[in-house]
């Protein structure tokens, strides 16, 4: 912003008003405000031993599908699930799973060393947050069963 | 299902299980590298041309089904075509994984790469159908360049 312009001289606002031209985002602070309330809300430690549980019950159920590894195997991680299939490219896998509703990250992460580290091209994960279900797992869990069957 | 199915055909599963040409062609006349630095594919392609024409070709590399698969059935399709015809294939490839959704796929008229169709319906698998198809025509070109390796964000530009 300014505080006054002509064809002599120009002056600009103080900072931080100087570098806030236009209008400023103001839907985005009380966005962020809200997600903050609703973070408080619900309690950090609420949040944080449900993604545990998630975590923890599709560890257990993704382990029984067949030639699959988990990648990252860590105690007190975040909520992700890493895994490779030996069937599949992560990138077939991530098509698949899309097609029945489930969104995964596929590809290498932005870790290309990390791959090389695991002997891996690339891997899927799956992220579990407060929003996310055990029956969503399930459908993780299907889904994966019929990827496999389709490329063995 | 039936986008899926029509992406993962039968033809598809088989060349990924199944890749033909695959290895190194020791006596290749010429060689490039492809690369996809986002999802780590990446390929070499040897081929021998004597008399302009692709006498022999082969392929290896690591990659999702689409692109093992695309690989394979670039291979069987170039054996024993001169270069003009194996630029004409390759334009009618990229057509076919790029055009619109909504225009017919003729199989008749496009044959064996008819098997590509389904690919068009994901834009983000067209580089993985694509990669062996770009490094094959940099492989074959007369270049003066040393410069045989190619990256599918180079060809942002040039597609």
């Amino acid at each position: 912003m300014i505080k006054s312009v002509s064809f002599e001289k120009t002056i600009f606002n103080d900072i931080p008003q100087k570098f806030e031209a236009g209008t400023t985002n103001i839907s985005g602070a009380i966005g962020l405000a809200k997600a903050i309330e609703f973070i408080r809300s619900v309690g950090f430690e609420n949040i944080a031993a449900h993604e545990a549980k998630l975590l923890t019950y599709a560890t257990e159920v993704l382990s029984t599908v067949k030639d699959l590894r988990i990648i990252g195997t860590a105690q007190h991680k975040s909520a992700v699930l890493s895994f490779v299939l030996d069937c599949a490219h992560p990138h077939d896998v991530g098509t698949l799973l899309d097609t029945e509703g489930v969104a995964v990250r596929t590809g290498q992460h932005c870790t290309e060393p990390l791959m090389r580290r695991f002997g891996i091209p690339a891997a899927t994960r799956a992220s579990f947050a407060i929003y996310n279900t055990f029956e969503e797992i399930d459908v993780l869990h299907k889904s994966l069963l019929k990827v496999v069957k389709l490329f063995s | 299902m039936s986008d899926i199915n029509e992406l993962y055909q039968q033809v598809i599963l088989d060349h990924n299980k199944n890749p033909r040409n695959f290895g190194e062609l020791n006596d290749a006349t010429n060689v490039a590298g492809g690369h996809n630095p986002l999802c780590g594919d990446h390929i070499d392609v040897y081929a021998r041309v004597e008399g302009g024409i692709i006498k022999e070709i082969k392929f290896k590399g690591a990659g999702c089904a689409i692109s093992k698969a695309s690989a394979s059935i670039m291979t069987t399709l170039v054996i024993g075509k001169t270069i003009s015809q194996t630029k004409k294939l390759f334009d009618d490839f990229i057509h076919i994984v790029t055009t619109d959704i909504n225009s017919k796929c003729d199989t008749l008229e496009l044959g064996k790469l008819a098997v590509f169709c389904g690919v068009r319906e994901f834009p983000a698998r067209v580089k993985c159908a694509s990669l062996a198809w770009h490094t094959m025509m940099k492989a074959i070109q007369k270049s003066d360049s040393d410069n045989r390796k190619i990256s599918t964000e180079d060809l942002v530009a040039a597609s």
